[in-house]
């Protein structure tokens, strides 16, 4: 998911934000050593990542410090690499204290990834639903292929299944800030909803008196069309944008049969 | 979005473009201009586990024309082994397009062929209503009274109509094929698509062939006759047809010599082929029933990176028919020149591009100051030089037709040059406002000609002040734009005299012949302009030059044009001939005065020599099918922007015909000594 990112606030003239990529060898009471040092050295840790499963014999312990101005990140580093139990560093400075990433680019389920402020997505669904002709479907359709993606990623990473296709997706929406999500959905009848608490996208969209979450509902879509193999329908009901608490999404099996006059009636499935 | 062509086909009445991997871009009935119907058709294989489409990167392919002819074939290869032929043709006499794919593969497949169109009939997505006709096997889509229909031989056994961006996205047809089958839904309204598909089975290396009719009409019933009657032929018929049809009207065509050219390597038989194709796309962009031409097949409809191209403008047009007509296709001339009197504003000048059914077009020159005066000037001039290859009745006829035309556009050349340089205007490349070189020239040349043709009509007196307005406008402009360096300026744009060097100043001689080789020192002149062209504005591109419009051109990257390139080009044919311009691109070749002095022969062939290097930049520019574009991208010396481009197209018949003209004499003068 996001990893090794860390965004910052706020600026302190007075302190430095320094990243270091710590290579460590996975024995008993080696992490410790590290933490110790940067402890006693006061070195306030603002975001951490530890990966202790990708390699075998070595761990990597990403960390985040705040430190005083004063201080050299080379010499810092050099002294952590000194450490018995550290065999490699890396560090680098947020000159600016805004974003920094460790590894570039970064990785979001599989593929490079990008940070963005939500206003900046939101500004340009709100660009499609001024100006462009169909924006709802076109965010739908947009949605529906980023689902697609997720559920093919995961389904090739671990073993999705009927008890955790919705806590993946949850974790995921969770993980890249999008929202906190409440599933109910019966794999056996395709039917359910999902609650979308601080959907991003209704979150800073302002007042709307039509839901705004189309490339939520494609998203939705997209991902449980791909994990049951079977297309289905997902409506967005009710809309925080529109006054709501929360946005709600209807799951449905889609229509089917071609001719059926249910499969025409758009209203009817609306 | 942007769609640039690798090929067009068609007839009179449709205008198919395509991209290299035979995917449709555009789909233009009954005009070249409008409607166009389609935003997307391609074929799709479904392998029985994945989708792949055919335009899709993993496809490598090779697309050309069938020799002399406008039928494309393209052949399309898969990393996993498939391969695709696809011959492309249009009906000579009826707007149906008829695609013909062969599929083989190195394993066996057992899966789906499908084909996908998202049609956007009437050239809108909105309110469209789309059927298939189970009965009939028709998928047909319309709107108000233009019916786009796809038949197919075998008869697909699968469809789908469906929306084509709603949030009800498992309808839409792109999504449909992806789980191999159709739903079959048979109608819906609004921005919709369709599907058909058929069952692909394919030992290994064995072959399906698909045979897809994609046809225009203005009523149902005539859509389901045109197919149904087209259905019935065999295909190895209405190939042999279409391809007579191509041949017999290249039959034609002035026929060219070039005799000792041989010494170019294989050029001959590339400017025998350029000379076709040339004159292929010139059909194609050509709409029979009013005379006018599109510049080029519209591309970027919504104006996203330019103003679009898919209209007539004046200047390009009176280029193209004289070229048409020199190449041997003088009716070109006479039905554009109906257009041009129906067209006339009341103030006698033409405005700056039209619909071709002679609607204006959306333009930003709506005003005295916006206006582009060449476009007068080069309308009046195509008209006298037509007017000089006339013979006998149609000579008087013709002068009798356009007189009044005449009258008003020199009237209004006249109001507009009362300094002896024009008022201000925009220029030829539609970018600046100010005073031109070359709208200068072409007002020289328009008032020339109607001076020649108020003689003609007996009207002396007008004669004698349009001719005198043009001799007082080719002194004004020498006295004030030509500049010591050996150029003239490109005219004054701020109230200051703009010095930058701009191509388009070889207007002065090719083809508006204010300056004349005759004078020794227009003739110097003519010699300067050319070297400070080739010096200040050549691009290295293709292992050659190209000539860029002017410098510090930013239009796309500022890259050369085959325009500008073949301008100079023609100069240069021109002058190596010594001859004025319209004499050298009318006149017999044995009207043209042989000289034989030594340092005229020097300079004739290098002149020649470097003229054919231009000729070579610009078929290297060409597209793999060789439709000419309007500029070569500086960086990957491939074709860049309007293809192809009508003017380039013309341009490269003056050129090749100005050549074939300097052979000729050369091997007349060979076999005298």
């Amino acid at each position: 998911m996001v990893r090794d990112l860390f965004m910052f606030a706020g600026f302190n003239e007075s302190s430095q934000i320094v990243w270091f990529k710590i290579i460590y060898s996975k024995e008993p009471g080696s992490l410790s050593s590290i933490i110790d040092f940067l402890e006693k050295e006061n070195a306030f840790v603002m975001f951490g990542h530890l990966d202790n499963i990708t390699q075998k014999t070595t761990g990597e312990y990403s960390v985040f410090i705040e430190l005083n101005k004063d201080v050299d990140p080379e010499s810092f580093a050099q002294r952590i690499k000194e450490l018995e139990v550290v065999s490699e560093v890396e560090y680098g400075i947020s000159k600016y204290g805004m974003i920094y990433a460790m590894d570039f680019p970064l990785n979001v389920v599989g593929v490079r990834g990008v940070a963005a402020r939500a206003l900046t997505i939101v500004d340009i669904i709100k660009t499609f639903n001024q100006n462009a002709p169909h924006a709802e479907g076109l965010l739908t359709i947009s949605g529906l292929k980023g689902g697609i993606h997720s559920a093919k990623y995961f389904k090739s990473i671990l073993n999705l299944n009927d008890s955790n296709f919705a806590s993946v997706l949850a974790e995921l929406y969770r993980a890249v800030g999008w929202g906190i999500l409440e599933i109910e959905c019966d794999p056996a009848t395709f039917e359910g909803k999902i609650i979308v608490k601080d959907s991003f996208i209704a979150d800073v969209y302002g007042g709307s008196e039509q839901p705004v979450c189309a490339f939520m509902s494609g998203y939705f879509a997209g991902y449980l069309t791909e994990y049951f193999g079977k297309n289905i329908s997902v409506r967005e009901v009710s809309c925080k944008a529109t006054g709501k608490k929360v946005c709600e999404h209807i799951i449905s099996p889609a229509p089917s049969g071609g001719t059926s006059q249910e499969y025409q009636l758009r209203g009817e499935t609306r | 979005m942007i769609k640039q062509p690798n090929v067009i086909l068609g007839n009179e009445e449709l205008l198919v473009t395509m991209g290299k991997k035979g995917e449709i871009l555009g789909f233009f009935y009954p005009r070249r201009d409008h409607a166009q119907h389609v935003e997307e058709s391609v074929a799709c294989i479904h392998t029985g586990e994945k989708l792949l489409w055919t335009n899709d990167n993993d496809w490598h392919c090779i697309q050309n024309y069938i020799e002399d002819t406008n039928i494309v074939s393209t052949k399309l290869y898969h990393d996993s082994g498939i391969r695709i032929s696809i011959l492309d043709l249009v009906h000579p006499d009826v707007p149906v397009l008829i695609r013909r794919f062969k599929v083989q593969s190195q394993k066996k497949i057992s899966g789906k062929f499908f084909y996908y169109s998202n049609f956007s009939v009437g050239e809108t997505s909105k309110k469209n209503s789309g059927f298939c006709d189970t009965d009939t096997r028709l998928l047909v889509q319309y709107w108000q009274n233009y019916y786009i229909g796809l038949y197919s031989l075998p008869e697909f056994t699968e469809w789908q109509i469906g929306k084509a961006m709603d949030t009800i996205w498992w309808t839409n047809s792109k999504y449909d094929m992806e789980d191999g089958k159709l739903q079959g839904n048979k109608e819906d309204i609004g921005n919709i698509n369709n599907a058909a598909g058929w069952d692909l089975e394919l030992e290994a290396d064995g072959a399906n062939e698909f045979v897809i009719l994609i046809g225009a009409a203005s009523s149902r019933r005539l859509l389901y006759k045109r197919i149904y009657e087209l259905s019935k032929l065999p295909l190895e018929y209405i190939f042999e047809k279409t391809r007579e049809h191509w041949v017999m009207w290249l039959s034609r065509k002035h026929v060219l010599k070039m005799p000792g050219i041989e010494g170019y390597d294989n050029l001959r038989q590339e400017l025998f082929s350029a000379y076709n194709r040339a004159l292929l796309v010139l059909y194609l962009l050509n709409d029979r029933e009013y005379g006018s031409f599109v510049a080029a097949p519209e591309f970027d409809s919504n104006f996203e990176k330019c103003g679009g191209y898919g209209f007539c403008w004046n200047r390009d047009t009176s280029e193209i028919v004289l070229a048409l007509k020199h190449s041997g296709y003088p009716e070109y001339c006479d039905t554009f020149f109906k257009w041009c009197i129906r067209t006339q504003l009341p103030d006698g000048s033409w405005f700056q591009r039209y619909w071709l059914n002679g609607d204006i077009a959306p333009s930003w020159g709506n005003f005295d100051y916006s206006t582009q005066i060449d476009e007068t000037g080069s309308t009046l001039y195509a008209m006298d030089v037509y007017y000089k290859i006339l013979e006998g009745l149609k000579k008087a006829e013709f002068l009798e037709e356009v007189w009044v035309s005449i009258l008003r556009a020199a009237e209004y050349l006249m109001k507009r040059t009362k300094s002896g340089i024009h008022e201000s205007c925009m220029d030829l490349w539609e970018t600046y406002y100010g005073i031109f070189t070359y709208t200068n020239a072409s007002i020289y040349a328009g008032l020339m000609g109607a001076s020649h043709l108020a003689e003609e009509n007996g009207e002396i007196g007008m004669a004698r002040r349009w001719k005198k307005r043009a001799e007082f406008i080719k002194q004004a402009t020498i006295d004030r734009f030509w500049l010591q360096e050996g150029y003239f300026a490109k005219g004054v744009i701020n109230e200051k005299l703009d010095k930058t060097i701009d191509a388009s100043i070889l207007g002065t001689y090719v083809p508006f012949g204010m300056l004349s080789p005759k004078d020794p020192i227009e003739r110097d002149m003519i010699q300067f302009m050319i070297e400070n062209i080739q010096k200040k504005l050549s691009i290295p591109v293709n292992l050659n030059y190209g000539i860029k419009r002017y410098e510090n051109d930013s239009y796309m990257n500022g890259n050369p044009w085959v325009v500008t390139t073949l301008w100079l080009s023609e100069a240069m044919f021109a002058l190596a001939l010594d001859t004025p311009y319209e004499k050298a691109m009318f006149a017999s070749t044995e009207e043209i005065p042989d000289k034989k002095e030594g340092g005229h022969d020097e300079n004739m062939k290098n002149l020649t020599g470097e003229g054919i290097k231009c000729l070579k930049w610009a078929l290297a520019g060409a597209t793999s099918t060789g439709l000419l574009p309007e500029q070569v991208d500086q960086s990957t010396g491939k074709p860049a922007w309007a293809i192809p481009l009508g003017w380039s197209g013309s341009l490269m018949l003056d050129n090749i015909l100005l050549l074939d003209k300097i052979c000729m004499r050369k091997a007349g003068s060979t076999k005298e000594s």
